[in-house]
């Protein structure tokens, strides 16, 4: 039996016969190939077009409404030029949100990846009831960030929250901390709620990472008379550095989204002063109905994420 | 019987039979709209409402209410207070269909006319309405019916602000005598807001920490209290000619300085508190002054403290202890009321209309606004005059007399294009003060950020609005 693109064994015969042969298994295994290539193509083909649909069409219509002008006063949809793209240039509380966003980003995220690390190597050998703490341990993980805010919002609260209490027993008389108020505290209160809810995630996926290094290695450190501290810098840390960096990569793409739970605590404010990327986009877009400015500022936004997440990938590359 | 005698006794018969008649033959528009929403049994109507006490009412008692009277089922939706503008906005611009009745502030009229979000009302009205029952709404929230003569809403809650005091602290002979000397003048519920400062720190050097002089709310509808203040201070929104923002001028700085230097007669932590705290704290007799909507009266006196949804109010600690007054400067803010209209998207508009006329009636919205759960407040003179609203408790008739005054006095909220855009950073601007950024400063990002909105929105259509809303009495008071 024939199989598709593979001419069947020639036992002989004139070369001209050979050659007329040769030409119509190659046309019918090109035919075949071409058969084939379509039918792979039809199976993808519904995924794809959904994929389509459901990604690059609101792209594209994204686009087209940076260029026009909805809001809740006006309703032009004729190409409007890049009023909106030039507006962006002097908004600066987008620019604001855009700077509180990356703070919280560069306080929340090394301390979820020295917290996740420590409890990582906490549990890494086995101890009494493990399995246990580690289940109890990613709840925060699983709740809400929505409920996650919430709660921390009642936590910190001065008069019903039990933070404030007690660290006015520690303190021996009554501490008032605004922690949704004052703009010191604000960004603590932030980020402690985000590194509650996911340090739990760092931990899980370091823990994958350090149960793997290959023990050999960590036994010959050990022969050698490698500390502690130097074992793990030379030997632990380039072993589990790839699964570390999509571990920080992927809570770092969700801290630059962030919105719930600085919702729930601040409503982005003391004013705007803990205003996140998102949140400030939604208070245009859907409290505001800015909706052709905020599609300009998420095109702009999304480009120049996508440069500053392209030039990441390829430092992770060329460190692998 | 003489002649003159018999056409006295037949003219007086006349007379009575006439009256009887005019009497049987008045309107009520509670039972019009019921027998009229007969023919629509069977359909359910969707309603979005304020989340929490206010879509309560609907929940438990006046929807199922109006199933019992019509047939007709009400499904609510509650929404958040800050997201009924923003949600309701953008099912209608969805072409969703999803509300056939409206919750909207008379701030948001405008805005939401201009998109043909909102189904004129007047051949409702004219079919199925009873014209005696405008004539009864207070004036004060009769405007917010109407806009460019046309009506688009009833009115179902009066808001307006008054000032909660406590008459026992207030008519204590030892305090009166001490502030006396002290001040130079009577203690009494303060009139202006030097003196506002001057009572709340002299209760509070004298009682704190078992009670402080007042609690302000400082988070939450702080455009409504900023603003409130800001005028009476003297302060104008904008320059009328070049309506560059003047929300930063002195009167402005000095509104929101006194502001937050007055946070330091109140209770540690009195910067995060929102309508829930300021209600408990008085409640529980933690503080002698606040200023609130009108349902406070009613939860300090205990009305239907043992109804399971009022479960979380605290206990009244002040039953009769609570005085009644106008806020410092006699002209309180009329802070956003609530109106009922009908989505232009709905399927059941005249159903819909029926509803809402049903619950703004003189009939059944007096027991509404009688009710803590639902916090609807009076809006009808009848409402400040019902015999039964004054017997309800002891001080009812001080607060129904002083609802009127506020009512009749009370500052118009500003209203022009796009006017949520505006509170929002009001608010903004005057809780990050409270959080400690200089006054000075947060108004003049705010006048920065109001000259940027006019802008977008347009200059002169934004100048033609505001001039529109600042030409009625009720926007300035002068």
């Amino acid at each position: 039996m024939r199989r598709g693109g593979v001419p069947p064994p020639h036992s002989g015969g004139q070369s001209g016969d050979s050659v007329a042969s040769a030409a119509v298994s190659a046309e019918s295994a090109s035919v075949q190939a071409g058969d084939t290539r379509l039918f792979k193509y039809s199976l993808i083909a519904p995924a794809t077009f959904i994929m389509v649909l459901v990604a690059v069409f609101p792209l594209i219509y994204l686009i087209v409404v940076s260029f026009q002008r909805l809001s809740l006063s006006d309703d032009i949809t004729s190409f409007s030029g890049f009023v909106n793209y030039a507006r962006i240039l002097s908004d600066a509380r987008l620019w604001d949100a855009v700077f509180h966003t990356l703070f919280i980003t560069i306080l929340a995220l090394p301390i979820e990846l020295l917290l996740g690390m420590l409890l990582a190597y906490h549990f890494l050998d086995d101890r009494p009831l493990k399995r246990l703490f580690v289940a109890l341990l990613i709840i925060p993980s699983v709740i809400s960030p929505m409920v996650a805010g919430s709660m921390w919002r009642l936590m910190f609260d001065d008069r019903y929250g039990p933070i404030n209490q007690i660290v006015s027993w520690f303190a021996g008389h009554r501490v008032s901390i605004l922690w949704t108020i004052d703009i010191v505290w604000a960004y603590p209160a932030i980020v402690i709620t985000d590194v509650w809810q996911w340090t739990p995630f760092m931990f899980i996926i370091l823990l994958a990472a350090l149960a793997n290094v290959d023990r050999e290695q960590l036994d010959a450190a050990a022969i050698d008379g490698a500390s502690g501290w130097r074992t793990f810098w030379e030997v632990t840390l380039p072993a589990i550095r790839p699964v570390m960096m999509i571990a920080l990569l992927i809570r770092g793409l969700d801290l630059v989204r962030l919105f719930d739970s600085v919702w729930q605590l601040t409503r982005g404010g003391p004013g705007s002063a803990t205003e996140t990327i998102s949140i400030y986009a939604y208070i245009r877009g859907f409290q505001e109905f800015d909706t052709s400015y905020i599609a300009a500022v998420v095109v702009v936004l999304a480009i120049l994420f996508s440069v500053g997440l392209v030039l990441v990938l390829k430092r992770m590359a060329i460190a692998r | 019987m003489r002649t003159k005698t018999r056409i006295s006794v037949v003219g007086g018969a006349l007379l009575l039979q006439l009256a009887a008649l005019t009497a049987s033959a008045e309107e009520n528009a509670a039972e019009k709209a019921v027998d009229a929403a007969k023919q629509y049994s069977g359909i359910t109507l969707n309603s979005a409402e304020e989340a929490g006490l206010m879509a309560m009412l609907g929940i438990n008692i006046t929807g199922p209410e109006w199933k019992d009277l019509t047939g007709i089922g009400l499904n609510v939706t509650e929404i958040p207070f800050e997201e009924l503008f923003p949600k309701q906005m953008l099912e209608h611009k969805a072409g969703s269909g999803a509300y056939d009745i409206m919750t909207i502030g008379p701030s948001w009229v405008a805005d939401m006319v201009r998109n043909g979000a909102l189904e004129p009302l007047d051949p409702y009205i004219e079919k199925y309405g009873v014209a005696s029952e405008f004539d009864d709404i207070a004036p004060a929230f009769k405007d917010w019916m109407t806009f460019e003569g046309k009506t688009y809403a009833l009115v179902v809650d009066g808001d307006v602000h008054l000032l909660y005091y406590r008459k026992d602290i207030f008519e204590d002979p030892e305090n009166k005598e001490a502030f006396k000397a002290k001040y130079g003048y009577d203690l009494a519920p303060p009139q202006t807001w030097k003196a506002f400062g001057e009572v709340c720190r002299f209760i509070t050097d004298k009682y704190a920490p078992d009670l402080y002089g007042a609690g302000l709310i400082n988070t939450g509808y702080m455009h409504f209290f900023f603003s409130e203040r800001f005028r009476t201070y003297g302060g104008k929104f904008f320059d009328p000619e070049t309506m560059k923002a003047t929300v930063n001028s002195q009167a402005g700085i000095d509104a929101l300085t006194d502001m937050v230097n007055q946070l330091d007669c109140q209770p540690p932590g009195v910067q995060t508190w929102g309508f829930g705290e300021s209600l408990s704290a008085l409640n529980a007799g933690e503080i002698a002054m606040t200023i609130s909507w009108p349902p406070i009266a009613r939860w300090a006196q205990g009305i239907n403290a043992d109804e399971q949804a009022l479960s979380w109010v605290p206990e009244s600690q002040v039953i009769d202890k609570i005085g009644y007054a106008l806020p410092p400067g006699g002209h309180p803010e009329l802070a956003s009321g609530i109106m009922l209209a009908v989505s232009p998207d709905s399927k059941n508009k005249d159903a819909a209309y029926l509803y809402i006329q049903w619950l703004h009636s003189k009939q059944e919205s007096l027991k509404n606004v009688m009710r803590p759960l639902g916090l609807r407040d009076a809006f009808r003179i009848s409402h400040y005059e019902s015999p039964e609203y004054q017997a309800l408790w002891p001080t009812a008739p001080d607060y129904l007399a002083t609802l009127r005054q506020a009512g009749e006095q009370g500052y118009s909220d500003l209203a022009i294009l796009e006017t949520y855009k505006y509170w929002d950073s009001m608010g903004r601007a005057v809780v990050a003060a409270i959080g400690g950024k200089d006054p000075k400063q947060s108004l003049d990002d705010l006048a920065a950020e109001w000259d940027g909105l006019t802008e977008q929105i347009g200059l002169d259509r934004q100048k033609a609005a505001y001039l529109d809303w600042s030409s009625k009495p009720s926007a300035y008071r002068e």
